[in-house]
């Protein structure tokens, strides 16, 4: 494949492939930094270290503070926050200190996540931006369009930043829409492309639609990000655009990225261990997980200094495995697939778990598809997994109710679940540019919401 | 070490230029004369980001300000 070109190399070469020793003192050093800072200056961490009876100076390994140290919840945060709107007891250094503002979009209901950067953390969280875009490829001289809204969501915007660093010419496309996003894809002769999976997926649709062949344009690198994104998604995506998908996640409690996938393809990303301290849980028990025990990841963020997070539960569902997995050098362990769920969405539907992931990844490979939704709905006193398909417009009427057979037969051999499979009408399940939000749990809601 | 790529590294004469330079933006970053210190600042951030990748010196030093 044309991506087997792609350049090679570390960004940062010494921390990239320092030996798992002095790694892990490394993190050491650096969480005792960290500590001290967030007990002298953030009234939260300074109440949590002391309630939990372990204030930095009695933290006397990566072990014992794993051990020891409280996790901390996103409710936790928010509660901290609306102390004192709108950062709360939180913060670490005077908010007047910050050159940028973000906050979650709050879409789910609860309140959102505020957080600032420092100039120091922005450079840092461009810096890790860099180190994924470069280890997927992305060179100086490069041109990149960031398929992104650019507003209050953290989002892209450290990418953007990250990119210039590098030194790419990168092309903003705020408020442009699909059309002229591929316009401009092809016009600048662009080598890269930001989006999340979903939307690099309709960006290969509407050229489809426009006559615009994107295997045979400039693209070479996808970057991906925002949602978790199964194997047969980053298939799909390679194909449209003859370039390689690489894979990414951040957060906006993090400010930026903390793992990504380089050109090797191990089939995971890799955690950025040099900044980030990452344990993996056992979400019932909370016992640390092996290599290879699906458990929700823990992040100790070692990098920022105005808004510090030690131990936060992320809800994302990962399987760790070791660096030598992958063939880049790098001593940075993986995580196998990315972010492989969201433990809030996990549920178990007549003994088989399921998670909503599980079905994109059978959706993408029918290339008659366009679009799905899917619900947990509980018809006659069973829980039911609902699956909604819209079939792309050139799919004749009559190839309909073939598809949707054939549709449920596989999601019933893939995910071991009969689901119910509906046909949507073209063009009437919802889009997503960020964050798609493909399903629902309608078990517990009022039979009303159910109809 | 070894690694699969090429593993670029600072000279011994490139690492003290380099946390010199740190040192000189750290002073300069308190300057009186604001377009001064705003560059400083901004460099200051590139320059630790610099240190930090290169496993070298580690600090969170905004506080210094307030």
């Amino acid at each position: 494949m044309a991506w087997l070109d792609l350049p090679r190399g570390y960004w940062n070469p010494v921390s990239e492939t320092m030996p798992r020793e002095r790694l892990r003192e490394r993190q050491f050093e650096k969480l005792k930094v960290q500590l001290d800072h967030a007990y002298a200056g953030s009234r939260l961490w300074r109440e949590r270290m002391d309630g939990a009876g372990c204030p930095p100076d009695t933290i006397r390994s990566l072990a014992d503070f794993s051990e020891r140290f409280p996790i901390l919840t996103r409710e936790e945060i928010i509660t901290a926050e609306a102390v004192d709107p709108p950062y709360g007891t939180l913060p670490s250094v005077d908010p007047r200190l910050a050159v940028r503002h973000h906050q979650t979009s709050g879409t789910s209901g609860a309140q959102p996540v505020r957080t600032f950067d420092t100039a120091r953390d922005w450079a840092w969280a461009a810096d890790m931006w860099a180190t994924g875009a470069y280890a997927m490829g992305v060179r100086p001289g490069d041109t990149a369009l960031v398929a992104f809204g650019y507003g209050l969501f953290i989002g892209f915007w450290g990418l953007q930043y990250g990119l210039e660093k590098i030194g790419c010419r990168v092309i903003p496309t705020g408020s442009f829409d699909s059309e002229k996003r591929v316009r401009l894809l092809i016009e600048q002769e662009c080598q890269v492309l930001a989006c999340t999976p979903t939307y690099a997926l309709r960006l290969a649709l509407t050229a489809e639609e426009m006559g615009v062949d994107l295997a045979q344009s400039a693209v070479k690198v996808v970057i991906a990000s925002g949602e978790p994104r199964p194997e047969a998604t980053k298939h799909k995506i390679e194909a449209a655009f003859g370039a390689f998908c690489g894979d990414t996640a951040g957060m906006t409690e993090a400010a930026t990225i903390f793992m990504f996938e380089c050109a090797e393809e191990p089939g995971g990303c890799h955690v950025i261990e040099t900044d980030y301290l990452e344990e993996v849980i056992d979400p019932e028990t909370l016992q640390p997980c092996d290599y290879g025990q699906r458990g929700v990841r823990l992040m100790t963020s070692l990098g920022r200094e105005g808004i510090q997070v030690f131990r936060y539960w992320s809800n994302d569902l990962v399987t760790k495995r070791p660096h030598s997995d992958c063939g880049c050098g790098r001593t940075w362990d993986l995580y196998e697939g990315g972010i492989q769920g969201r433990h809030d969405d996990m549920r178990k539907i007549r003994g088989v778990w399921f998670m909503p992931s599980m079905v994109e990844d059978v959706v993408r490979k029918f290339p008659e598809i366009d679009e799905f939704q899917c619900q947990l709905v509980n018809i006659e006193a069973l829980d039911t997994l609902v699956v909604q398909i819209e079939p792309k417009p050139a799919v004749r009427e009559k190839d309909y109710e073939p598809l949707r057979q054939r549709f449920a037969a596989e999601v019933k051999r893939q995910l071991s679940l009969t689901p119910r499979v509906e046909l949507a009408a073209v063009g009437t399940l919802p889009r997503f540019e960020m964050k798609a939000k493909r399903f629902q749990d309608l078990t517990a809601a009022p039979e009303a919401v159910k109809k | 070490m070894s690694s699969k790529y090429a593993r670029p590294e600072l000279s011994a004469e490139e690492q003290k230029a380099l946390e010199r330079i740190y040192q000189d933006l750290l002073l300069l970053a308190s300057s009186e004369v604001p377009s001064v210190s705003a560059a400083a600042r901004a460099a200051l951030a590139q320059v630790a980001t610099a240190l930090n990748g290169q496993g070298l010196k580690y600090e969170l030093y905004s506080t210094n300000w307030t």
